[in-house]
């Protein structure tokens, strides 16, 4: 299978926002190559790509939204876990060093801005996250008591505005007043820490990615340090 | 009144006419907050006579709180003492739920009668010395404020019978509320067009997706548009927009040169911009003076060209000293 070739054509599917087209060729890909061959060598790669473009702004959100869309499609190609079928088998990876991938997103108190929370969920999920996604609009009581019932190493929030990135100090209390600091880490996400990175530290944010592909290594990074055994990501290093 | 008239007419005015979009600055001048000026027409009206005694602009705006035609549809506002209103809740989580959605009419939705009604009143108090100009929120867009951006974004590329209803929905409401601007005396309207902004969505998505719903909107208004760059860098695009309809110009951003959107819309349209208008409050007054002092050298030969402040309103903390010295400048004779 010529995985080059069909990088190069779903690339430009969700360029294009032909997402039925993408998903039909990531569709022949697994019924040539099985489901973790096109994982690994034909949409990694090719959100890859596209990750690089949307890091020099050379990508529209659109777009970025469109590949969101198409790893979401390429997740409900997977096998139902059995007794689940919401869920979806994630790829077998490497044995895990340190605490699960398990996090819990969510926009912050009076933030109705779902867009780039999903798209977080969905590229999570894509590298074997488990995410709980609780929605627009969350407390941060309710946030942390979820992350501790389910296990959880990192938490993610999303705020458009700065109205309601005010709510991330919150959060921040909420882990801190429990103990929770260095094993539950927050990272933090949306337009407004875009255009003023400085508020990802002022608001008790440990760290930001630079758009939503970049999610997957910032929380890969946290969950390493919760465990004491990794480093700072790029992507967190990225964040003042 | 003449000075603009001149310059739409391609003929000399006896100076540059310019204006700064000082929507929100009335409440400033007046003591009051913003959450009072954009609730009640009079008190809008008094905030831009005092803004006329200030800096006699050339041209005049009703209020720029885009958010009240979403909040007429059910969306939920949040309300400010030194800035406009936002969507703090769509009025929908679903672009699906399209069936619960009204056309507001503007002569009886609260945030669509308080709009036009202080068009009406600016109108009124002026007294034909200067042309007003009504903002309203381009149809591509109020989808944004209904039903959020993910799901609006979904639908347009992804589910073309249910864009097409969004479409017919947004459409008509533009054309009702810029008609009712129109009969409340409004020189044109000016429109934020943000979708169009390639960092949102590519320019072959913008000419498939997206222009189809302006051109539609653009030809049935009863009176000229303003093509306002919401924001963003529009010169990219420009080639892509300079044949929509009834575009009596477009306001550029401070980012975008001029030559190049000359060059791409041609001697016809007026050309508006492009002093960055939220930045007047944090630049120094000797900088905003050099920065006037360039866009008016860079434009003398433009007939078509007026001074105006780009992106959103001149921000409520700006120095209204700053204000008077931008005056003295842009009246100093050509």
């Amino acid at each position: 299978m010529d995985f080059a070739a069909m990088q190069s054509t779903l690339y430009d599917h969700i360029m294009e926002a032909r997402r039925r087209e993408a998903a039909d060729l990531l569709g022949e890909a697994i019924a040539g190559a099985g489901y973790e061959a096109t994982l690994l060598s034909l949409l990694e790669p090719t959100l890859a790509m596209l990750g690089e473009r949307w890091s020099s702004n050379a990508l529209s959100l659109a777009q970025g939204f469109v590949a969101g869309k198409v790893a979401e499609d390429f997740l409900a190609m997977g096998a139902p876990v059995p007794g689940s079928p919401d869920a979806r088998e994630t790829v077998s990876r490497e044995p895990l060093a340190g605490p699960a991938r398990i996090a819990v997103i969510a926009n912050a108190e009076d933030d109705y801005h779902a867009m780039g929370r999903s798209l977080v969920s969905t590229f999570l999920r894509l590298r074997g996250w488990q995410v709980e996604d609780m929605g627009c609009d969350v407390l941060a009581g309710d946030l942390v008591d979820r992350a501790v019932s389910v296990g959880a190493c990192v938490v993610g929030i999303s705020a458009m505005m700065l109205t309601t990135a005010r709510n991330v100090l919150k959060v921040r209390a909420e882990i801190d007043a429990r103990g929770l600091a260095g094993k539950l880490f927050l990272a933090v996400g949306g337009a407004v820490f875009r255009m003023r990175p400085e508020l990802v530290t002022e608001l008790g944010g440990d760290g930001t990615a630079e758009t939503a592909l970049d999610a997957p290594a910032l929380f890969e990074s946290f969950r390493l340090r919760s465990a004491g055994t990794g480093a700072a990501s790029q992507a967190e290093s990225a964040a003042p | 009144m003449e000075r603009v008239g001149a310059v739409l007419g391609g003929t000399a005015p006896d100076r540059r006419p310019f204006t700064l979009t000082l929507s929100l600055y009335g409440s400033r001048l007046l003591g009051r907050s913003a959450a009072d000026c954009f609730a009640d027409p009079a008190l809008y009206a008094a905030g831009q006579r005092a803004v006329t005694e200030l800096c006699q602009p050339d041209v005049l705006f009703g209020p720029f709180a885009l958010a009240l035609e979403a909040e007429a549809f059910g969306s939920t506002l949040e309300r400010f003492r030194d800035a406009p209103p936002v969507v703090r809740k769509p009025a929908l989580k679903s672009t699906a739920g399209i069936d619960s959605l009204r056309i507001p009419d503007p002569a009886t939705a609260p945030g669509l009668r308080f709009l036009v009604d202080s068009v009406a009143a600016v109108v009124a108090d002026q007294g034909g010395t200067r042309p007003v100009a009504a903002p309203l929120a381009a149809p591509c867009d109020l989808p944004i404020m209904l039903a959020g951006m993910d799901g609006w974004l979904e639908t347009l590329m992804f589910d073309p019978a249910l864009a097409a209803r969004w479409t017919a929905l947004a459409v008509e409401h533009f054309v009702a509320l810029a008609s009712a601007y129109f009969a409340a005396g409004a020189a044109f309207v000016v429109t934020p067009v943000m979708l169009v902004n390639p960092s949102l969505v590519n320019p072959s998505l913008v000419d498939r997706l997206l222009l189809p719903i302006l051109r539609e909107a653009f030809s049935r208004l009863p009176g000229p548009v303003v093509f306002h760059h919401g924001g963003n860098r529009i010169a990219g695009i420009l080639p892509l927009v300079a044949d929509l309809p009834n575009v009596a110009g477009f306001v550029i951003d401070e980012r975008d040169p001029f030559e190049a959107a000359r060059a791409a819309l041609g001697p016809g349209p007026l050309l508006l911009g492009n002093l960055s208008g939220p930045q007047c409050a944090l630049r120094g007054a000797e900088d905003q003076e050099r920065r006037v002092a360039s866009i008016l050298s860079d434009r003398k030969n433009d007939p078509r060209f007026i001074f105006a402040t780009s992106g959103a309103d001149v921000p409520w903390e700006t120095d209204p000293r700053t204000l008077e010295r931008l005056r003295r400048l842009l009246e100093a004779p050509s």
